[in-house]
């Protein structure tokens, strides 16, 4: 009697074992970089939705900080852990697939129709004719200004960084004793940003980065020193003394709260925080509007940058192919439009058909913030946005990108050209390192 | 005259038993052990039975120890990139680079000025703190518990705590500083002029306590008559703490001062959440700081670890210099 009891009990727990192991589901990893409670929920609805559809696949998503994603994400790829998929700058998605460790999309692409992805922001990731990322949205860098206070003041729309300080210095605003009680502008120090604006600025000085035949960094040109020259004058005159240690969101609560008139980087959701944080009365477009980005004394156009992380899907992951199935749900416009609207200024649509949809444009937000909208829009239908770091589009068929990005010497350049050394001697600095840089990881090409 | 560390145990240990040297210890109505006779391989089998069980143990910590430094060596010498497997023999190449590298030089000296000022307070206030908490009053063991706070909470908390107070913009710091009117425009604590400084304060208020935790237990062993028979000899508190209190905790301190060292200088995510590496935080980018950016952003594998072996030999000359100096402490410790 005792022996069967034990018996039987023997068989439940070896049956239950073997149908644990039997029906063990395939776990796909997704890192992004939406990291906005609301997103991260619509996210999580989408997979919730998928796994009903595949009840053999779980979807595990990790929403990281942006400025944290290349680094977690190299990290994860020297351990030979990389997640199925993830966000990426454009430049990661370039040195990723120039090493090959990328899958293509061109079934994803076909699922949802190649002629439906936004011509603007194709060539995020497109290489040899095939896409290796499509993004999972599209923004640009805007500059946010006090609209109320410039009104007031009777200030012009700057046209040259000449313009664009003079403007700055005529927001700022001092106390009897002399204090500032208002910067003219804020920026974040952060490595990441830093990058993002030498980029931006170097194109709106009609310079270059790279010299695109060769590959060799261009820092000494003076276009690029002319970029240096103007940090130094913004340092000097109109940021606040400790800008280089404020992130991104500090800059955002520098403006709403106004302690700061201006923000070069801000981007669409800016809206969301300014709706959150400023006085209500003021939590409006009248009061905080963009403007078109001044160009440099060498340029002659604006010039902005694109916030479009493809997603990028690892072909030695554990689940490139489920990964890539679930991407596709994702992008069906039901699902796309509640992660759309999460973020509804920045999170602009990659699928045309989707900026058409009357359920995306039936949105207060987009309504009430359509001025910052259609600053993107124009940013992108003027060609005049490129991604981080990138001044030509074919500067993404450089397999560097990433690792000048993750360096920290473009940063570096900007920080010693602000701390004193004249700028010359800073660009040729970052130069130098530069080249060692690249010559090390062998793309000496000149 | 022979300290006592320097004795031969065995004697002292068997004038404590009271039985004569060089006796083996048996159980009751065992016989002697020399007494005994063994078969002649017993001895052999015995030692490869013993060498057996430990070896589980031994071959754990040759993979958990030796094997990541003996690779971090061989890696030096490589130069590779971080993920793709590509990897070329360049013997000390990587160390000739670094040795001509500023930011090496530079990094080298924000590790050593972060490390010698937070050893250096924590210390300070770590002592001064446990000999308070070794009193009695009214509410000790509340505040014994308050003060393990820091300790106790994960870095990342601790850092975004501290950056929201020392925010120059929205900061409490600077909100009092200036309402008590110490200061006319707010201090930049995370710009590049003041972050050295924040992040010495951070970690001080990080890690104190465990200095604390340290010399408070041993505190708690130094006997009371000590201190009561030097009182009757009417020595001051000063005295009474460079005479017993001192001396007590010497050993214990010269351990601290090692384990905190060595953390201190090989300190990774305080410094790397205060400043990632860029901005501002490029002043305080500290050898562990620069090595993760070697190996993980400008993805040189073999730079980065030759960063870590020079770490590592650092702190090796540096402990081994430490014990010569201090050798006395070091027995008690």
């Amino acid at each position: 009697m005792r022996r069967g009891a034990l018996i039987t009990c023997l068989a439940v727990i070896l049956g239950m074992s073997a149908s644990a192991w039997g029906g063990e589901k395939k776990v796909v990893r997704i890192w992004h970089t939406e990291t906005e409670p609301q997103s991260v929920a619509a996210f999580q609805q989408i997979i919730q939705d998928f796994e009903k559809l595949h009840p053999d696949i779980t979807v595990k998503q990790e929403a990281l900080a942006w400025g944290d994603l290349e680094a977690k994400l190299t990290a994860a790829l020297a351990a030979g852990a990389p997640p199925d998929a993830s966000h990426g700058q454009a430049v990661t998605c370039a040195s990723f697939y120039a090493k090959g460790l990328l899958r293509d999309q061109e079934d994803i692409a076909a699922a949802i129709g190649r002629d439906n992805i936004w011509e603007a922001v194709r060539r995020q990731c497109l290489h040899d004719g095939k896409y290796y990322g499509i993004p999972h949205s599209a923004a640009t860098s805007l500059l946010i200004y006090r609209k109320d206070i410039f009104r007031q003041k009777g200030l012009k729309p700057p046209e040259t960084w000449d313009d664009f300080i003079k403007v700055a210095e005529a927001l700022m605003e001092r106390d009897a004793s002399g204090r500032v009680t208002r910067y003219g502008l804020s920026l974040p120090g952060v490595g990441l940003f830093i990058n993002i604006a030498v980029g931006e600025l170097t194109a709106a000085n009609g310079g270059r980065l790279f010299d695109l035949r060769t590959g060799r960094p261009t820092f000494t040109e003076k276009q690029v020193i002319e970029v240096l020259d103007f940090y130094k004058k913004l340092n000097d005159t109109v940021l606040p003394p400790g800008w280089l240690g404020h992130g991104y969101l500090d800059t955002f609560a520098n403006l709403a709260t106004g302690k700061a008139a201006m923000l070069y980087q801000g981007y669409g959701r800016g809206a969301g925080y300014i709706e959150k944080y400023a006085p209500k009365e003021m939590a409006n477009p009248e009061h905080f509007g963009v403007m078109v980005k001044p160009h440099g004394p060498s340029g002659k156009e604006t010039a902005a940058q694109i916030d479009a992380e493809p997603w990028m899907i690892f072909k030695n992951a554990k689940y490139p192919e489920e990964a890539a199935e679930f991407l596709k749900f994702f992008f069906k416009e039901e699902n796309y439009i509640k992660y759309l609207h999460t973020v509804p200024i920045h999170l602009l649509p990659t699928l045309k058909s989707v900026r058409a949809n009357p359920a995306y444009q039936a949105n207060a937000m987009v309504r009430k913030w359509k001025e910052w909208q259609d600053m993107q829009y124009r940013y992108f239908e003027t060609g005049r946005a490129k991604p981080t770091l990138i001044v030509e589009w074919d500067d993404l068929r450089l397999p560097f990108g990433l690792e000048i990005l993750g360096s920290g010497i473009v940063p570096d350049m900007v920080t010693d050209a602000v701390r004193g050394m004249p700028s010359a001697q800073a660009a040729a600095k970052a130069q130098a390192r530069a080249e060692e840089l690249i010559t090390k990881l062998g793309y000496k090409r000149w | 005259m022979a300290r006592p560390s320097d004795r031969d145990p065995q004697p002292a240990a068997s004038a404590r038993l009271d039985r004569p040297p060089g006796a083996a210890l048996v159980g009751p109505g065992l016989r002697p052990r020399a007494a005994r006779r063994r078969p002649a391989g017993w001895q052999q089998r015995h030692s490869l039975v013993g060498l057996l069980t430990i070896a589980p143990a031994l071959v754990l910590i040759l993979a958990l120890t030796l094997y990541p430094v003996a690779y971090s060596i061989w890696l030096s010498l490589l130069e590779k990139h971080s993920f793709f497997p590509q990897e070329r023999f360049v013997g000390l190449e990587n160390y000739r680079y670094l040795w001509g590298d500023p930011e090496f030089w530079t990094s080298l000296w924000y590790g050593v000025v972060y490390s010698f000022w937070t050893i250096l307070f924590q210390i300070i206030l770590g002592v001064a703190a446990a000999l308070i908490l070794n009193e009695t009053f009214l509410g000790r063991n509340l505040v014994r518990g308050i003060v393990l706070f820091p300790y106790m909470i994960p870095t990342i908390v601790a850092v975004i705590l501290w950056k929201w107070l020392l925010n120059d913009t929205y900061g409490v710091i600077n909100y009092w500083l200036l309402a008590l009117g110490i200061g006319r425009e707010p201090i930049s604590w995370l710009g590049a002029d003041h972050i050295m400084l924040s992040l010495v304060l951070v970690s001080i208020w990080q890690f104190f306590p465990f200095v604390l935790l340290s010399i408070l237990a041993r505190l708690q062993t130094i006997p009371e008559e000590l201190y009561e028979a030097a009182k009757v000899d009417g020595a001051s508190p000063l005295r009474r703490f460079t005479h017993i209190t001192l001396p007590q905790i010497r050993g214990i301190l010269f351990v601290v001062i090692l384990l905190r060292s060595i953390w201190m200088f090989t300190k990774f995510d305080t410094v790397w959440l205060m400043g990632e590496g860029a901005g501002a935080g490029r002043f305080i980018r500290t050898l562990p700081v620069y090595a993760y950016m070697r190996t993980l952003t400008y993805y040189q594998a073999g730079l980065g670890a030759a960063l870590a072996v020079i770490m590592f030999a650092i702190l090796v000359v540096c402990t081994v210099i430490y014990f010569g100096l201090f050798r006395e402490e070091a027995d008690i410790g």
